[in-house]
């Protein structure tokens, strides 16, 4: 199995510094932290008949990197985020984190971001950020303190005390987000954290994750059908086909950093969009 | 306010019923002895409650609703999540439940008196065969009430069983038990009196059917009263409890 040996320096740079997008190949800052993915195949029985869900799906994600998944609806994009949560068994193959194998979820090396916010509703916006810290049994003064530092990152100190129902909804999923973040695990996944949110909210947590991203920094997979939003996000795209979802392709994305909505005018932004778009079409 | 308009709109519509309760009979409308003014049912409840008697019957009321009670609610919703959550059970058991749910539990009362006489665990077994029922339907719609995606952060985050049950099932669960407790109160309370009316020689149930027969109505009015105020302070409680937590159905 081929394993990143060769550490680098951090390839991001601060906040603000425009930055030239290096290839998927590009050596992981911290090998340890890195995600592997190796022969990955999950089939699944219903009604006495099986389907193939997934086909040979072999990838790494290196540390600090932002990889979108994208694909048609029932490719299997969501099922694959979900096995790399550890929710979800694949039939075969072998998914690594960090060097270590994940067999089940596991919130200390892989945060999750649902579509829904999916937060408690008992639960003010600091409890529910507490809550993975909770069940570890995490002595009460450290969870209010690494709850409050999550709420400070995703902008939401002042709503510390909400209840979920008196937040909006990409002020929810910014809970969800602080959420995944708060055992500060080096992966965050999301299945498609935006897609209930209206267009203009939808755009402004873009811009608010790719801040978070860049603060953080943590490596995102980030499952999408938008692939506007997949391109705007993302270092690498990683293209899905329809069932069985293979791999078609990964695409760098080599739009300078930080992104602009200006940017989405630009030829190159089309340009990128329309490869993918052929593809997944085909 | 609106709040406020609903509360002034309550007090006016509640002093116009005993306005015209008080002066109904004292104007000739209706006959006095079916229906005593209000004042003199206040009187009548006054002098009852200065009594030992009334306290003890209240007392054994009282104790008979709630040992049903703390016995009903707590195996009717234990076995409604056992039989909701199986597949099996759910199949066998929940028509059968439904079945016996719609059967009139009051038709059962002479079969009670004649396996447990007529002393105090004959009415606590009738109350929790009135509520047990209710009970495990409102439970079977708690369970399904729990949301799958907030289950899925908890497994996400790697919760154990008892985690999940503690800290997703239960408070998940919360508003839709407090109707259950609520729904449960009412079937329970009206069981006990029930069989308290029907064979007794004491209890609440006991003094109203008494009265009633010895045509004693200004007593049977003040008992009445205050089962009614007692009754509708309990469901209020719960209410308010409930409305607490609305927001978390969604």
């Amino acid at each position: 199995m081929p394993r990143m040996s060769q550490a680098t320096a951090s390839i991001r740079k601060p906040h603000g510094a425009t930055m030239s997008v290096v290839g998927p190949d590009h050596p992981a800052a911290d090998a340890g932290k890195t995600l592997e993915v190796r022969d990955l195949n999950h089939t699944y029985n219903v009604n006495g008949k099986t389907t193939q869900a997934l086909k040979d799906i072999a990838f790494n994600v290196s540390a600090g990197r932002f990889l979108s998944i994208v694909g048609p609806s029932g490719c299997g994009k969501s099922s694959l985020l979900m096995m790399l949560a550890g929710l979800l068994t694949p039939s075969d193959g072998t998914i690594a984190v960090g060097g270590r194998p994940l067999t089940k979820p596991d919130p200390t090396r892989v945060g999750v971001v649902f579509q829904d916010a999916s937060l408690f509703p008992w639960l003010t916006a600091r409890r529910n950020v507490e809550f993975p810290l909770f069940l570890r049994g995490v002595d009460k003064a450290v969870r209010r303190e690494k709850a409050e530092e999550a709420l400070a990152l995703v902008g939401l100190e002042r709503f510390a005390d909400s209840l979920p129902h008196e937040l909006s909804g990409g002020m929810k999923q910014r809970v969800s987000i602080a959420r995944g973040l708060v055992q500060d695990p080096p992966i965050l996944l999301m299945d498609e954290p935006f897609a209930a949110l209206d267009e203009q909210t939808r755009i402004t947590m873009g811009d608010e994750l790719l801040r978070i991203w860049e603060k953080a920094r943590k490596t995102i997979v980030f499952v999408t059908h938008g692939l506007s939003e997949a391109i705007y996000l993302s270092d690498e795209v990683l293209v899905l086909s329809g069932r069985p979802g293979r791999i078609l392709d990964r695409v760098v994305i080599d739009l300078p950093r930080p992104r602009s909505l200006e940017m989405m005018a630009q030829p190159r932004f089309a340009e990128l969009r329309e490869a993918i778009w052929h593809m997944i079409k085909a | 306010m609106a709040t406020r308009d609903a509360v002034l709109g309550y007090g006016a519509a509640g002093a116009v019923f005993l306005a015209l309760w008080e002066a109904a009979p004292r104007l000739g409308w209706i006959d006095g002895r079916l229906l005593p003014p209000f004042s003199d049912v206040v009187a009548a409840l006054g002098a009852m409650a200065a009594t030992a008697t009334f306290w003890q019957q209240v007392q054994l009321t009282l104790l008979e609703t709630l040992t049903a009670f703390v016995i009903a609610l707590p195996v009717g919703a234990l076995l409604g999540v056992l039989v909701q959550e199986s597949r099996f059970a759910s199949l066998v058991f929940k028509p059968l439940i439904f079945f016996v749910f719609s059967i009139p539990k009051s038709i059962f009362l002479p079969i009670f008196i004649l396996i447990l006489g007529i002393a105090f665990w004959q009415k606590v077994a009738f109350g929790i065969f009135s509520t047990v029922f209710i009970v495990m339907m409102t439970t079977f719609s708690a369970v399904e009430s729990v949301r799958e995606d907030q289950l899925r952060v908890a497994r996400s985050l790697d919760a154990s069983t008892m985690q999940k049950i503690l800290f997703v099932y239960l408070p998940s669960m919360t508003p839709v038990l407090l109707e259950a407790v609520r729904v449960a109160m009412i079937f329970n309370f009206t069981g006990i009196l029930l069989a308290e009316m029907y064979a007794s020689r004491e209890g609440i149930g006991n003094a109203i059917g008494v009265w009633g027969l010895g045509f004693q109505i200004k007593e049977l009015l003040a008992m009445v009263l205050f089962v009614s105020v007692l009754a509708i302070g309990f469901n209020e409680a719960i209410r308010y409890v409930e409305a607490k937590c609305e927001h978390w159905r969604n």
